[in-house]
């Protein structure tokens, strides 16, 4: 803990780098990350209204607020494992504490997430959509994200550096738990046979408590909020636990 | 040579697990798992070594290729955790396993100086206030606003080293590294060594030149296969370094 206190300017500047070359790659850059989940909404609103029906009032909120959630979480785990993976070389040679690696990857994506909520507002703004004080209580519902996705990220970053196929496996994973997450669906067109896999996928308690606020106008019942911090605090722990057990080993697969 | 020793190493030993054939992806390591046919050959590169060494000392690590010096380094440096025995390091470590780990090509001299130094465990309040003194150092000049990819070999090693030792640390750690740039700026490397040895700095040196050590070391720790073979005062240890390599150069 306290060699990573020391190692909290290193941080920021990992951070600072990822953002820089996330919005300096392409021409439009920062517009483009906030352009990519509206057009994703978009297309969503026009296959979900008008072909196939759901009937969810203010389809468009509902959709970008889960597509929000589900890139900030995707992309965090991805970007975990690849900046773990590209560093490792360096902790062969120097005594680097290896979380800083998914700690950066992870505080970069809840930046990008918060950034995001500007075309979010946007939209709530276009489409009407009441604007309530529930969504004072949106920082803490980031801050649950953040550690769920950092417990996950910690867990899998080590297995990308030992083997070279983990990342496309785990891409392959996270486009079924996509389905497997009512981010773009309302949970009631599920078939009951299936409503049980989505009901204990634990990334659709913290996806709720996320977008309850905002679609909802309504803080999460307090048995779900109870639900979600004991998810989450399971998937901290477990992450950190396995990552010290396995980053001793990191630098001799590097 | 006072208070508790800087390293205090205690019956450590290092073992690398090889995979006999390699396995690096994960569906064909889950398929070897499941049918119970890993295999792993076992690589000690240092076997039960213990070693102490005081503030001020300065060690030279001898041994032929593969003898486990630079092993020994990283399990000194904290970069691998000893397999079996307990190092114990305190004090601020300047581990010098090679010259500019982590630097970024595409970036400059002085973005570099940061990010290298970010790496190394310092703030960045401490590099705005070294920042002329490192530049200074690595005799770089205005280069050092230019990318390090359009630098020689020899620049980038010199920045390298004078990033690693702009701070006094407690343990300086060298692998081999001062067989880098012109003779001048070797000269200022041995000036600035020896202003850490006033300073009570312990060196610890790996090299393969045994001129190197002596001019450089009092003490001497020489490594075979991993073992500790006699510590002692370098001119000794050298000299029977020497014979012994002679000799095995003979029957061999």
């Amino acid at each position: 803990m306290n060699s990573y206190l020391r190692y909290r300017d290193l941080v920021r500047n990992l951070v600072a780098r990822d953002l820089k070359v996330r919005y300096r790659r392409s021409a439009i850059g920062f517009l483009w990350t906030m352009l990519q989940p509206l057009l994703t909404m978009l297309v969503l609103t026009v296959v979900f209204s008008n072909v196939f029906r759901f009937d969810i009032e203010n389809y468009p909120v509902y959709a970008l607020a889960g597509i929000m959630f589900w890139n900030f979480f995707s992309q965090s785990v991805t970007n975990s494992m690849s900046s773990l993976k590209n560093n490792a070389h360096l902790l062969t040679k120097l005594p680097v504490p290896k979380g800083v690696f998914p700690l950066a990857a992870v505080i970069a994506g809840v930046i990008n997430f918060t950034l995001a909520m500007v075309p979010l507002f946007i939209i709530l703004l276009i489409t009407g959509h009441p604007i309530r004080p529930a969504m004072a209580f949106l920082p803490v519902a980031i801050l649950l994200a953040a550690a769920f996705t950092l417990g996950v990220g910690l867990f899998l970053a080590p297995l990308a550096v030992m083997f070279y196929d983990t990342i496309e496996m785990i891409s392959v994973l996270l486009t079924l738990f996509m389905y497997l997450t009512p981010t773009f669906y309302p949970m009631d067109i599920v078939p009951d046979r299936f409503l049980v896999f989505i009901r204990f996928n634990p990334i659709r308690s913290v996806l709720e408590v996320f977008r309850d606020p905002i679609y909802y106008g309504k803080i999460p019942p307090l048995s779900h909020l109870a639900v979600t911090v004991g998810v989450t605090v399971v998937a901290l722990v477990i992450g950190v636990l396995v990552f010290r057990r396995m980053s001793d080993r990191i630098p001799f697969y590097a | 040579m006072s208070g508790a020793p800087l390293i205090h190493l205690d019956g450590v030993s290092l073992c690398y697990r090889l995979a006999k054939q390699r396995i690096p992806s994960l569906k064909e390591y889950a398929i070897h798992w499941m049918r119970g046919s890993l295999k792993h050959e076992k690589l000690w590169a240092v076997r039960d070594v213990s070693v102490e060494v005081r503030r001020g000392e300065s060690v030279g690590i001898i041994g032929r290729n593969g003898a486990g010096k630079s092993t020994l380094l990283k399990v000194i440096s904290g970069v691998l955790k000893p397999t079996e025995g307990t190092a114990r390091v305190t004090g601020r470590i300047a581990p010098i396993l090679e010259l500019g780990t982590g630097f970024d090509f595409e970036l400059t001299g002085v973005e570099n100086i940061y990010l290298n130094a970010l790496l190394l465990g310092h703030s960045r309040a401490e590099v705005d206030e070294q920042l002329d003194g490192i530049v200074d150092f690595s005799g770089l000049g205005e280069f050092i606003h230019s990318p390090i990819r359009n630098y020689s070999t020899g620049m980038v090693a010199r920045l390298g080293f004078s990033i690693a030792t702009a701070w006094v640390p407690d343990l300086l750690i060298l692998d081999e590294v001062l067989a880098v740039g012109d003779t001048r700026f070797l000269d200022r490397c041995v000036r600035r060594l020896e202003r850490f040895e006033a300073a009570g700095t312990a060196i610890l040196m790996v090299s393969h030149t045994p001129s190197a050590i002596l001019e450089n070391c009092e003490r001497c720790l020489w490594l075979d296969q991993g073992r500790l073979v006699a510590d002692g005062p370098a001119e000794e240890v050298l000299e029977r370094y020497g014979d012994f390599s002679h000799s095995s150069q003979v029957s061999a």
